[in-house]
């Protein structure tokens, strides 16, 4: 079934809610893909350090770096009965704060624009990580890869984030930031058309927060008045990549009494965008354990019955999945230790579907 | 017009990136000082942060009913959660009260406080701008919802937040922050500056980081502890790591280090309770011997159905037979 996915898409992408491991399943992917013989690269924008770790590197940056040598020595000095990659792996970290600059000069009429923009201290408050500003540099950082078309396949593993929907929605939050009517508010506040209702709740808004603020809120619409149209033609542009047949979605999550609603609102969101949704990925699952011989040792009682108890949930949401008809993409087994090395993504890659 | 000095703003790469600054921000932060869970507990305000999937919630919610069943009027607090009404607050039992924190709401509530309610007052809120900045933008948003918290601490003993994860939990008090230091004059930095007085002094509000003994979220739990006592450097967190597998007695001589595992998956179900055991006894060893104070809550056999109760009323036991509260 992945290696379906990984044989026909040439990008996938990872969503999911933070804690899920989906950092590690999008690494794994890229390994199996690279033993399918593809030029695989992962773009990941979570925190540095846990997959560069995992993969023995001090840091990785925001070109792709060449894992491929690295992970098969590890490969036949661990596992030599795995045989060797047949094709390669690369990582990479996007960079957001630069993509953002190199975006914001891209999309603005001249550098001075772009750079007064940048200054504006409520525009830094605005697009700090949690306005979609991350996801949205990730889609450009991706739109960039594809037109470089080095890759056979990229995944993609979304920034971490409260809720599975947010990458969907990250490209719309942004833009709200441009919507057309916002910016004409706050550009002509003293013009005939606005409304005497508006003049009042800025005087009130100016009485509550100071002069200084007023005087950034004007100066960023302004800002943002002159890039409008550049960014929603991008934004046009970066949908229609998404759309195509090309991509795939995939919504990474762990077994839970959750999971079937998240299920839904997450396809039902791909939908609605027009996306593909390639399945879902069930991480950390537990009933690929065998049943240990009947359990005499009575000091087991009471972790036997968490063990159960997780598996219990598992198998009620693999059958709740199946029920309403939900494609799984990937089972993936909890390993016993965090993952660590090479060799540990490699028994991730290795046992999906397992 | 006083113009405000970009100085006085977080750089913007501490706010774009905090992720990755986040581990370098206080190296000479000692975590050995950080204080058990019960100094802090009795604080009246107590703000549960975490990562995503630890049971922030769970554990919140069994502390304030622990905290309720000693018959102080507590407020569990928490944030825009869609599977909660939005912004009334209702009691659970006499003592016990939960508010779901809204946006759109606190704004109202706020400006109705500053302006008087009016039908100018009505105007504002229901001016399509404010009512976009209040509940999108970044920043007004966070400052909003703070604020409401920071208000109804007068109508109660207690207050028990459950904290946005992380990272969001801490663009909240940020967010604040560079309000508080960009727009001067108006009453607004007024109450932010006293808001942040409020949260950083130790007296009045207390944090604690909900972890799992696993690598990854015990290293970002110690990452996030290091970022909270740069934002409040009198005010250092305490930690409770959360879903330790119960202990099997007679298991000693059969612990090995996980490290030395020739494979990371388990056979068997007994195999991966030794192994997962001995991988929580091998992380929190790693903490002990750091000097790092934490308290712990089994795991709990989670329940079929998504009501929470009996992991909050089993949590709730466990805190009490264990002294925390």
């Amino acid at each position: 079934m992945i290696d379906d996915l990984l044989k026909s898409r040439k990008i996938l992408i990872t969503c999911g809610t933070g804690g899920v491991g989906k950092t590690t399943l999008s690494a794994a992917l890229a390994f199996r893909a690279a033993m399918l013989g593809k030029k695989a690269v992962v773009v990941t924008i979570d925190p540095a350090k846990r997959l560069a770790g995992a993969l023995g590197l001090s840091h990785l940056g925001d070109e792709p770096t060449d894992l491929t040598q690295h992970v098969q020595e590890a490969l036949s000095e661990h596992h030599p009965e795995l045989g060797s990659l047949q094709g390669q792996v690369w990582a990479i970290m996007p960079d957001t704060r630069k993509t953002f600059e190199a975006f914001l000069h891209e999309i603005a009429p001249n550098p001075a624009t772009a750079e007064r923009i940048m200054r504006n201290p409520i525009f830094q408050i605005f697009t700090n990580e949690f306005s979609g500003t991350n996801e949205y540099m990730a889609l450009e950082r991706l739109n960039a890869l594809v037109q470089e078309n080095r890759f056979d396949i990229i995944i993609l593993d979304t920034p971490p984030s409260r809720n599975t929907l947010a990458f969907l929605k990250a490209p719309q939050l942004l833009a709200r930031l441009f919507e057309e009517r916002l910016i004409r508010w706050l550009v002509l506040p003293t013009n005939k058309l606005v409304s005497a209702g508006m003049r009042k709740a800025l005087g009130i808004l100016e009485k509550l927060t100071g002069a200084g603020f007023m005087t950034h809120l004007f100066d960023f619409a302004a800002g943002l008045f002159e890039v409008q149209v550049a960014f929603t033609a991008n934004l046009r542009g970066i949908t229609a990549t998404l759309k195509s047949t090309d991509v795939g979605f995939i919504m990474v999550t762990t077994p839970s009494p959750d999971t079937l609603q998240e299920g839904l609102r997450f396809i039902e969101q791909v939908k609605e965008h027009q996306f593909h949704f390639d399945g879902v990925a069930l991480n950390r699952g537990l009933t690929y354990l065998n049943a240990s011989p009947s359990n005499p040792d009575r000091n087991f009682d009471a972790a036997f019955e968490v063990v159960r108890a997780i598996q219990k949930r598992e198998k009620l949401v693999l059958e709740g999945l199946e029920k309403s008809k939900i494609q799984i993409c990937a089972k993936v087994p909890e390993l016993a230790r965090d993952v660590h090395s090479v060799e540990d993504l490699f028994h991730v890659a290795m046992a999906f579907n397992s | 017009m006083q113009q405000p000095s970009s100085q006085f703003l977080e750089s913007p790469c501490s706010l774009w990136c905090s992720h990755h600054s986040m581990g370098d921000k206080n190296p000479s932060l000692s975590l050995s000082q950080t204080p058990p869970l019960t100094q802090v507990i009795h604080r009246k305000l107590l703000f549960i942060t975490g990562k995503g999937g630890v049971g922030k919630t769970a554990v919140s919610l069994a502390l304030a009913k622990t905290v309720s069943e000693q018959g102080l009027r507590v407020l569990w607090v928490t944030f825009e959660d869609p599977n909660r009404p939005a912004g009334e607050i209702k009691k659970l039992s006499p003592t016990l009260s939960e508010l779901n924190c809204d946006a759109g709401r606190a704004f109202e509530e706020y400006a109705g406080l500053k302006i008087g309610i009016s039908k100018l007052a009505h105007i504002f809120v229901g001016n399509k701008l404010m009512q976009y900045l209040s509940k999108a933008a970044p920043g007004i948003h966070e400052l909003v919802l703070l604020g409401k918290i920071w208000h109804e601490r007068q109508n109660y003993d207690r207050l028990i937040i459950d904290m946005p994860s992380t990272g969001y939990g801490l663009a909240m008090f940020q967010s604040t922050r560079n309000f508080a230091r960009l727009f001067r004059g108006g009453p607004i930095h007024k109450d932010a500056e006293a808001m942040l007085e409020t949260f950083g002094d130790p007296h009045e509000s207390g944090y604690v980081i909900v972890s799992l003994p696993e690598e990854t979220p015990l290293g970002e739990s110690l990452d996030l502890a290091r970022f909270l006592s740069e934002l409040f450097p009198k005010n250092l967190p305490a930690f409770i790591v959360n879903r330790m597998f119960p202990q099997v007695s007679g298991l000693e001589g059969k612990k090995r280090n996980p490290m030395s595992w020739p494979n990371p998956l388990a056979a068997d179900i007994t195999e991966y309770i030794t192994r997962r055991i001995s991988l929580e006894d091998h992380n929190m060893r790693l903490w002990r011997d750091d000097h790092i104070a934490f308290s712990s809550l089994d795991y709990i056999p989670p329940p079929l159905s998504e009501s929470l109760d009996p992991i909050v009323d089993s949590l709730a036991r466990q805190i009490k037979t264990r002294g925390y509260a």
